[in-house]
C-alpha cells in the first residue's frame, strides 16, 4: 500500500470513504444518529468529491507528462476475486471455434499459448473516462445529499435512506473504476439493487413496492443480454479485463495494441483453414467482429438499454418516480441511468469492429437512441405528473447520448460523454426544483392541481428556469453545447459517404424534431407550474413557501453548473486538459485516432493495407487536431447550431402560446384528427406497459400455473401411481384372505387344479 | 479447547461423534418433558462439533494434503478377500459440505428452540444423529460405511418430518422415505456391480480384491480405463443408471423432484433447513464422488441428457414457483431450480463450471437454508404459510424483512454475495463448453441449454422478488388468527445469532470466493479429468454399443 501512487491511493479512497460511512450509518444510524443520520455520508461525500477533483487534477498532469503508448491509464490491484487455472483452453478452441458451420467463431489466440487462466482480480483502474464520471458523480450526490438533508428530515427512515444513497454512491464510484468486466457487472447490478430499494424506499406504498420490484425485474432482462455478452466475451478472447487495460495480465486484444504499433495486419491469416473466419477478424484491430462480434455488441447494448432505460426496455423508469425525489435526481437521472452510455462508450473498440455482412452494430446504437428520443420526447408532451415529464426526458436525452455513441467517431462519443456530464448537471437541478415543488405542494406532483407558484417559490422558479433554458439547449446554457455537439456529429455522419448515411439523415432529422419536442414539453410544464393563476392543493397546508436554504443551495449551485459548465468546458480552445482532451486519453477512445482504427464511413473501403494506413494517419492527425484545437465546436457546425437554437426557441415560444393563460388553444389543437390520435398515443405512453403485460406477464403467469398443474397432476399422479401398485397388488390378495373357509376351499381347489392341468400339460 | 493437543486425525472422529454422544446424552439424562436441558445440552453439542469442523476446514484451507484428517481402520475382513474398513478422510469435494453440515446443525437448534414443545429431547437426540449421519456421508472413504450414513440420514429425518411435521406430515414423511429408499438401494446395487466389476477386471499391475475404499476403488477404474482396459460404455450407462437413481432423486433432478415440496413444506423449520441446506446435496455429492471420477465415458455419453434435465428443472423449477401461494413451497420448488444450476455445472465438465457447481451446493446451503429459517420464524409468530395472509411485514419485522431481503438476493444471485460467484463461474463454464466444444451435431443442444439457464436468472429474480413485495411490503396487514398467543415481537437475540453465520457466509464467499475455491480445486480436477478427456473425444451415445461381452 506505501507503494502506491498518489492517484491510485486516490482512486481507493474515493469508494472507500463512503462505504465506510454507510457502514458508519447502518450501524449507528436507527439507535444513536437517527436525525442526523446523514452527517456520515455527507461528511464522506465532501472529502470524496475534493478526492475526485484533486484525482481528475493529478491524472491531468500525468497524461501531460506521458507520451508514450495508446492513451493512459493506471491501475490498482486490490485482491483476487476468483482465479481458475488452466481454465481456457486456446487449442481447444482454435480447433473447435470455427466449428462445422465455420462461421460463428473465429481463431483469436493463435500466438498465444494453449491455455491461460481465469482471472478475474478486485483491480481499480484510473483513466479520463472514470476520473471525468467519478468528479461528476460525487459532486452532483455531494449536493443531492445536502439537499436531501431537508428534504427527508421528517422521514422516520432517514436513517434507511442515507444509508442506501452511500450503498449507492459506493456502488457507482466502483462501477465506473472496474477494470474488468465482471467488476462491472458487479457493481452494475449492485446500483440497481440501490435503485430497487430507493424506489420501493416507502415500501408501504403498493406503488412503490410495485415499482422496485418493476425496475429490478426489466434490469435483469437488460443484464441477462450483458451476462451472456461476457460469456461471448470470455468464450472467444479469454480474458474479462476491459480491452485497454495494459497492466493487467491477460488482455482482451493485447495482439490489437502491439500490431497497431508495428504494422497492420496480422500474419497466419491464410485465408485456407477457415475462409470465413479470416474475415470475420477485424484484421487491423485483433477483434473478432462478424456474427459473434455483432452479437456481442448487442447483448451489451441490450444491458444497456436495461440500465440506460432506452427503447424497448425503458418502461421502469417513468415508474421509478415512486422513489423520493432526491433519488430521482441522482440515481434515475443523473449517475445510475448513465451507466449504459458510460459502458458503451468504454467499450467503443469492440463496436467499432466490421461486422459485415450482418449489420453494423453502431448504426443499431445510433437507431435505438434516435427512436428513443422521439418516443420519449412525444410521451413527455402529454403528461401531468412533472416527476414524470422529467423522467421521460431523461430517456430522451439518454437516446440523444447513445446516439453520439452510434456516430462511432471520436467527436461523436465524446459528444455523447460530454452530454452525460453536462444533463447530470441541468437535469439533477429539474428534479430538485421539482421535489422542492412537491414538497411544498404537500406531496402533490400533478401539474394541474397546482400552478403560479413563481411568486411563492421565487429560487425554485429562477433555478427551475435555468435548468429548463438548458435542458431545451439554449445558447450559451450547458445543454446547448452538448446537444449542438451530437446533433453535429449525426450531421455528419448522414452527409458523409459511410454505408448508413441515409439511417443517420433521418435519425439527425429524429434527433432536430426532439429537440423541438424537448423546448416543447419542459416550457409546457414550466409555464404550467410558475405561471397562470396562483393555485395550491389542499394537501400542502402550512407547507405552501419557498423551501429552506438547505435545499435552495444546492439548487443554486446546480444552476450555476447548467449556465457554465457547458461554457467552460465545450469552448473552442479548450486544449489537452480540457473535457475532450482528458477523455480522449482513454484508451480505449484514444485508439481512434491512432492509424488503423476503422471510422463508420471506411466501412466498405477494401484498400490495401498500405494505402489504408496512409489514409488512416491523414484522417487521425486531422481528427486529433480538430478534437484538441478545436474542441468539439467545428466551423462547419454553425449551421446545425443555428437550427437547433431556433427549434428550441419555436418550441418555448409555442409552448407559451399553448399554455400561458387559458389552454383553450390546445383544448382546439387536440380535436384535430391527426392531433387526436397521437395525443392517444401520447398519453398512453405508447401503450409499452399494457403490451407488455399482456405478451409478456400475463404467459408468463399462465405459463406458471400449467406447469404447477402439470407437477401436481402429472408427474406427482403418475408418482404415486406406481407407488399405489404395490398396494394395489396387496389389496388384490387381501380380499383372498377373507376370512370364510368357502372362499379358502375354493382357492384349494383352483390351486390344484392349476398344478394338476400343468402336470398334464408337462406329461402330454 | 484442546484443540492444539489433538490432531486433525483425531478431531475428525470426535466432530463425527460427538453428536452421537450428545443424542445418547439426551436420551438417557432426559425425561420426556426436559426441553431446557435438552435444547441447552444439543446447542452445546452443536457448537463444540462446529468448532471443530470448523478449526479442521482453517487447518485443511491453510495447509491441506489430501486425504486430509485420514483415519483408516480395519472394521470387516473376511479370508475370501472382502475388505471392509472404517475409513474417514476429507479432501476438497466434502470440506465445505461438512462443515455446512455443521454450522446448519447449530442454526437449526436455535430455531427450534421455542417452536419445538412436543416431545422435545426427542426431537433434538433425533437432530443430532442426523448431524452424525451428514457429517459421515461427507467424511466416508469407504462405500459400506458411507452407505450406512447415507441410510442413517434417513431414519431421523423420516421422523423429524413425521412427528413434528404439518398438517400432511405423515403422507409426506412415507413419500420422502420411499423415493430415497428405492433410488438409494438401486444405488447400492451399482456400487456393488462396480466393486464386483473391478475385482473381477482389475487393472495392470493391480491385485484383484474386493475393495470398497472409494479412493482405491476409484484410482483402479481410472488406471483400467487409462490402460484401454475400462468397463465398456454400455456397462458403464447401466451402472450409471443405477447410481443416478439415488442420486438424481436426492439432488432431485427434474422429473424426480415431487417428493421434495411436500417434504420441505410439511418438515418442521430445522428439518427444512436441513433438507434443503445438507440433504439435497448428498446427490451433488455423490455424482462428483461415485459417478463422474468412476464412471467417465458414461458421463460423457449422457452428459446433454443430465444437461438437459437440469436446465428443464432450472426453468420449469422456476416457473412451478411463481405459481405457489404457499411460501415455503416457493422456497422448495426454488430449490428445484437452484440445484437444476448445480448439476448444470458440474456436468459441463468445464474447469469453471465445476468449480461454479461445486460453490453453488455451498451457497444454495446457505441461502435457502436461511430463507427456511426465516420463513420458520414467520410461520412460529403467525402460523400461517400463505402468502396472501401477509402483506407489508417489513414494518412489523424489520430485521426479519432485513435478513429475509439479504437470503433473498443471495438466492437471486446479485453481485457480491455469494450466489452470483457460483452461477457467474458455473454459467460462464458451461458457455464456454457450449461454445468450444468439438463439432458434434448435437452442439446447438449445448448452447441453447447455456442461454436457457442463464434465463433462469431473470426468472429467479421474478419469483423470489414477487414474494418479498408481497409479504414484506405494501400496507401492514398481519395475519388474523385465534392461535396467534400475545404480541408479536420481531427477532430475538438468539434468532438473529442463527442468522447472523449465514450472512457473514454469504459475504465473504460474495467478495472473496478465491478462498473456498482454491481449497477444492485439486480435488475437483482429479475427479472429473476422466470424464473430460472422455468427452472431448467426442462420444455419442447413438453409438454406444449395446453388445455386452464379457
Amino acid at each position: 500500500m506505501s507503494d502506491w501512487t498518489t492517484i491510485q491511493k486516490l482512486l481507493v479512497a474515493i469508494p472507500a470513504l463512503p462505504l465506510v460511512a454507510t457502514m458508519v450509518t447502518a450501524l449507528l444510524g436507527p439507535r444513536y444518529l437517527r436525525g442526523k443520520s446523514h452527517l456520515p455520508i455527507v461528511f464522506g461525500l465532501v472529502i470524496s468529491c475534493v478526492l475526485s477533483l484533486e484525482l481528475l487534477r493529478q491524472l491531468n498532469r500525468a497524461i501531460e507528462n506521458h507520451e508514450t503508448g495508446i492513451g493512459y491509464e493506471t491501475t490498482v490491484d486490490l485482491w483476487t476475486w476468483a482465479s481458475v487455472p488452466e481454465a481456457y483452453d486456446g487449442s481447444g478452441s482454435r480447433k473447435t471455434i470455427g466449428d462445422s458451420t465455420g462461421r460463428l467463431i473465429t481463431d483469436v489466440h493463435d500466438a498465444s499459448d494453449s491455455s491461460g487462466p481465469f482471472h478475474i482480480a478486485v483491480t481499480l483502474r484510473a483513466d479520463g473516462l472514470t476520473c471525468i464520471m467519478l468528479a461528476m458523480v460525487t459532486l452532483v450526490a455531494l449536493l443531492i445529499a445536502i439537499y436531501a438533508v431537508g428534504y427527508m428530515h421528517q422521514d422516520r427512515g432517514c436513517w434507511r435512506f442515507f444509508t442506501y444513497i452511500g450503498l449507492f454512491v459506493f456502488s457507482m464510484t466502483m462501477l465506473v473504476s472496474a477494470s474488468n468486466f465482471v467488476l462491472l457487472y458487479v457493481f452494475w447490478e449492485a446500483v440497481g439493487l440501490c435503485s430497487y430499494l430507493l424506489i420501493g424506499f416507502w415500501y408501504e406504498k403498493r406503488e412503490a413496492a410495485a415499482a422496485g420490484t418493476k425496475a429490478f425485474l426489466v434490469n435483469r432482462v437488460g443484464d441477462f443480454g450483458f451476462a451472456l455478452a461476457l460469456f461471448f466475451i470470455w468464450t472467444v478472447y479469454g480474458t474479462l479485463n476491459f480491452h485497454d487495460t495494459q497492466n493487467a495480465p491477460g488482455v482482451l486484444g493485447q495482439e490489437r495494441l502491439s500490431s497497431m504499433q508495428q504494422e497492420f495486419g496480422r500474419p497466419g491469416e491464410s485465408g485456407e483453414g477457415h475462409p470465413r473466419g479470416a474475415q470475420d477478424q477485424d484484421v487491423r484491430t485483433g477483434y473478432v467482429g462478424g456474427g459473434i462480434g455483432l452479437a456481442i455488441c448487442l447483448l451489451l447494448m441490450l444491458g444497456a438499454c436495461g440500465k440506460s432505460a432506452q427503447f424497448p426496455l425503458h418502461v421502469w423508469l417513468p415508474d421509478a418516480m415512486e422513489g423520493p425525489t432526491p433519488v430521482s435526481a441522482l440515481i434515475h437521472a443523473a449517475t445510475m441511468v448513465t451507466a449504459g452510455v458510460y459502458m458503451v462508450a468504454r467499450c467503443t473498440p469492440l463496436f467499432a469492429v466490421d461486422c459485415a455482412p450482418y449489420l453494423d452494430p453502431r448504426a443499431v446504437v445510433a437507431t435505438i437512441g434516435g427512436l428513443s428520443a422521439l418516443i420519449a420526447g412525444i410521451i413527455a408532451m402529454t403528461q401531468n405528473d412533472l416527476k414524470r415529464v422529467l423522467a421521460y426526458s431523461t430517456i430522451s436525452q439518454l437516446g440523444y447520448m447513445f446516439l453520439a455513441l452510434g456516430t462511432g467517431s471520436l467527436v461523436g462519443i465524446i459528444a455523447g460523454m460530454f452530454h452525460l456530464f453536462t444533463h447530470a448537471f441541468f437535469k439533477s437541478l429539474l428534479f430538485l426544483g421539482a421535489g422542492s415543488v412537491m414538497h411544498a405542494m404537500g406531496g402533490v406532483i400533478d401539474m394541474r392541481k397546482f400552478g403560479g407558484l413563481r411568486r411563492l417559490m421565487p429560487m425554485t422558479f429562477w433555478t427551475f428556469l435555468a435548468g429548463a433554458l438548458a435542458l431545451s439547449g439554449i445558447w450559451p446554457l450547458a445543454g446547448f453545447f452538448s446537444k449542438d455537439a451530437i446533433l453535429a456529429a449525426a450531421y455528419d455522419v448522414g452527409h458523409g459517404e459511410a454505408a448508413y448515411a441515409s439511417l443517420f439523415l433521418w435519425l439527425t432529422y429524429a434527433a432536430f424534431l426532439t429537440a423541438f419536442l424537448t423546448a416543447l414539453y419542459t416550457f409546457r410544464a414550466f409555464y404550467m407550474t410558475f405561471f397562470g393563476a396562483e393555485e395550491i392543493p389542499a394537501e400542502a397546508g402550512h407547507h405552501a413557501r419557498e423551501s429552506r436554504p438547505i435545499m435552495t443551495v444546492p439548487l443554486v449551485i446546480l444552476a450555476l453548473g447548467a449556465l457554465a459548465v457547458g461554457w467552460i468546458f465545450g469552448q473552442p480552445g479548450a486544449t489537452k486538459s480540457g473535457f475532450a482532451g482528458v477523455a480522449a486519453s482513454t484508451p480505449s477512445l484514444a485508439v481512434m485516432v491512432h492509424p488503423g482504427y476503422r471510422a463508420l464511413d471506411t466501412a466498405a473501403e477494401r484498400k490495401s493495407a498500405a494505402e489504408r494506413k496512409s489514409a488512416a494517419e491523414k484522417k487521425s492527425a486531422a481528427e486529433k487536431g480538430s478534437v484538441a484545437e478545436k474542441g468539439l465546436h467545428q466551423d462547419s457546425h454553425r449551421r446545425v447550431a443555428i437550427i437547433s437554437l431556433v427549434l428550441a426557441v419555436l418550441g418555448i415560444g409555442i409552448a407559451g402560446f399553448l399554455y400561458l393563460g387559458d389552454a383553450r388553444e390546445v383544448r382546439a389543437i387536440i380535436q384535430w384528427p391527426v392531433m387526436k390520435q397521437l395525443h392517444r398515443i401520447s398519453y398512453g405512453k405508447f401503450f409499452f406497459d399494457p403490451v407488455y403485460w399482456i405478451l409478456v406477464v400475463l404467459p408468463g403467469l399462465a405459463l406458471a400455473s400449467i406447469c404447477y398443474a402439470f407437477d401436481r397432476w402429472l408427474i406427482d399422479g403418475l408418482v404415486n401411481t406406481i407407488g399405489r401398485i404395490p398396494s394395489g397388488i396387496g389389496r388384490l390378495f387381501r380380499n383372498m384372505q377373507c376370512g370364510m373357509l368357502q372362499t379358502y376351499a375354493l382357492w384349494m381347489l383352483l390351486g390344484v387344479l392349476t398344478l394338476l392341468g400343468s402336470a398334464v400339460w408337462h406329461m402330454w | 479447547m484442546h484443540g492444539s493437543m489433538l490432531g486433525p486425525e483425531q478431531l475428525l472422529l470426535i466432530a463425527i461423534g460427538l453428536p452421537l454422544f450428545g443424542a445418547a446424552l439426551i436420551v438417557v439424562h432426559c425425561r420426556p418433558d426436559g426441553r431446557l436441558f435438552a435444547r441447552q445440552s444439543a446447542l452445546v453439542t452443536a457448537i463444540l462439533t462446529l468448532l471443530a469442523a470448523g478449526w479442521l476446514l482453517v487447518q485443511f484451507s491453510n495447509h491441506g494434503t489430501e486425504p486430509f484428517a485420514a483415519t483408516d481402520l480395519d472394521w470387516f475382513s473376511d479370508p475370501s478377500g472382502i475388505h471392509i474398513r472404517f475409513a474417514v478422510a476429507l479432501d476438497g469435494l466434502s470440506a465445505w459440505l461438512f462443515g455446512l453440515s455443521a454450522l446448519l446443525v447449530v442454526t437449526c437448534v436455535l430455531v427450534s428452540w421455542e417452536a419445538i414443545q412436543d416431545r422435545a429431547p426427542s426431537f433434538y437426540a433425533m437432530l443430532l444423529l442426523l448431524e452424525t449421519g451428514l457429517l459421515g456421508v461427507f467424511a466416508a472413504r469407504d462405500i459400506i460405511l458411507f452407505y450406512i450414513f447415507f441410510e442413517f440420514t434417513l431414519i431421523p429425518l423420516f421422523f423429524l418430518i413425521g412427528i413434528w411435521g404439518s398438517e400432511q406430515r405423515r403422507y409426506a414423511a412415507i413419500k420422502f422415505f420411499i423415493f430415497t429408499l428405492i433410488g438409494s438401494l438401486l444405488t447400492l446395487l451399482g456400487l456393488l456391480v462396480l466393486i464386483i466389476w473391478n475385482s473381477q477386471h482389475p487393472a495392470p499391475g493391480r491385485p484383484a480384491e474386493l475393495t470398497f475404499s472409494i479412493p482405491d476403488l476409484t484410482a483402479s477404474l481410472q488406471a483400467a480405463a487409462a490402460a484401454g482396459d475400462g468397463i465398456p460404455v454400455a456397462v458403464q450407462i447401466w451402472i450409471f443408471g443405477a447410481l443416478f437413481a439415488g442420486f438424481a432423486i436426492k439432488v432431485p433432478l427434474f422429473p424426480l423432484h415431487t417428493w421434495l415440496p411436500l417434504a420441505h413444506t410439511e418438515a418442521p423449520t430445522a428439518g427444512s433447513v436441513l433438507l434443503a441446506g445438507i440433504l439435497l446435496k448428498i446427490g451433488t455429492y455423490g455424482f462428483l464422488r461415485f459417478s463422474i471420477p468412476m464412471l467417465p465415458e458414461a458421463t460423457a455419453v449422457l452428459m446433454p441428457t443430465i444437461l438437459w434435465l437440469a436446465v428443464a428443472g432450472i426453468i420449469y423449477g422456476a416457473f412451478v414457483a411463481l405459481a405457489q401461494s404457499d411460501i415455503k413451497r416457493l422456497i422448495a420448488y426454488s430449490s428445484v431450480s437452484h440445484l437444476g444450476f448445480c448439476m448444470l455445472g458440474l456436468f459441463a465438465l468445464n474447469p469453471l463450471a465445476v468449480e461454479g457447481g461445486a460453490l453453488q451446493m455451498i451457497n444454495h446451503g446457505l441461502s435457502t437454508g436461511g430463507l427456511f429459517a426465516c420463513v420458520g420464524m414467520l410461520y412460529e409468530r403467525y402460523h400461517t404459510r400463505q402468502i396472501r395472509d401477509y402483506s407489508g411485514m417489513a414494518r412489523k419485522l424489520p430485521i426479519l424483512a432485513f435478513f429475509l431481503v439479504i437470503f433473498t438476493l443471495s438466492s437471486i444471485g446479485l453481485p457480491g454475495l455469494n450466489g452470483f460467484a457460483g452461477e457467474f463461474l458455473l454459467l460462464v463454464g458451461a458457455f464456454q463448453r457450449a461454445f468450444t466444444h468439438p463439432a458434434l451435431d448435437w452442439g446447438w443442444q449445448l448452447k441453447l441449454i447455456a442461454i436457457l439457464a442463464t434465463l433462469g436468472v431473470v426468472l429467479g429474480a421474478w419469483y423470489m422478488l414477487w414474494l418479498i413485495q408481497r409479504t414484506f411490503f405494501g400496507p401492514l396487514k398481519e395475519p388474523v388468527r385465534d392461535d396467534i398467543k400475545g404480541p408479536v415481537r420481531d427477532l430475538s437475540f438468539r434468532e438473529i445469532a442463527a442468522l447472523v453465520p449465514l450472512v457473514v457466509l454469504i459475504v465473504w464467499i460474495g467478495i472473496q470466493p478465491q478462498a473456498f475455491l482454491a481449497p477444492m480445486r485439486p480435488a475437483l480436477r482429479d475427479t472429473t479429468s476422466m470424464a473430460t478427456v472422455a468427452y472431448e473425444r467426442g462420444p455419442q451415445l447413438a453409438e454406444v454399443d449395446w453388445n455386452i461381452h464379457p
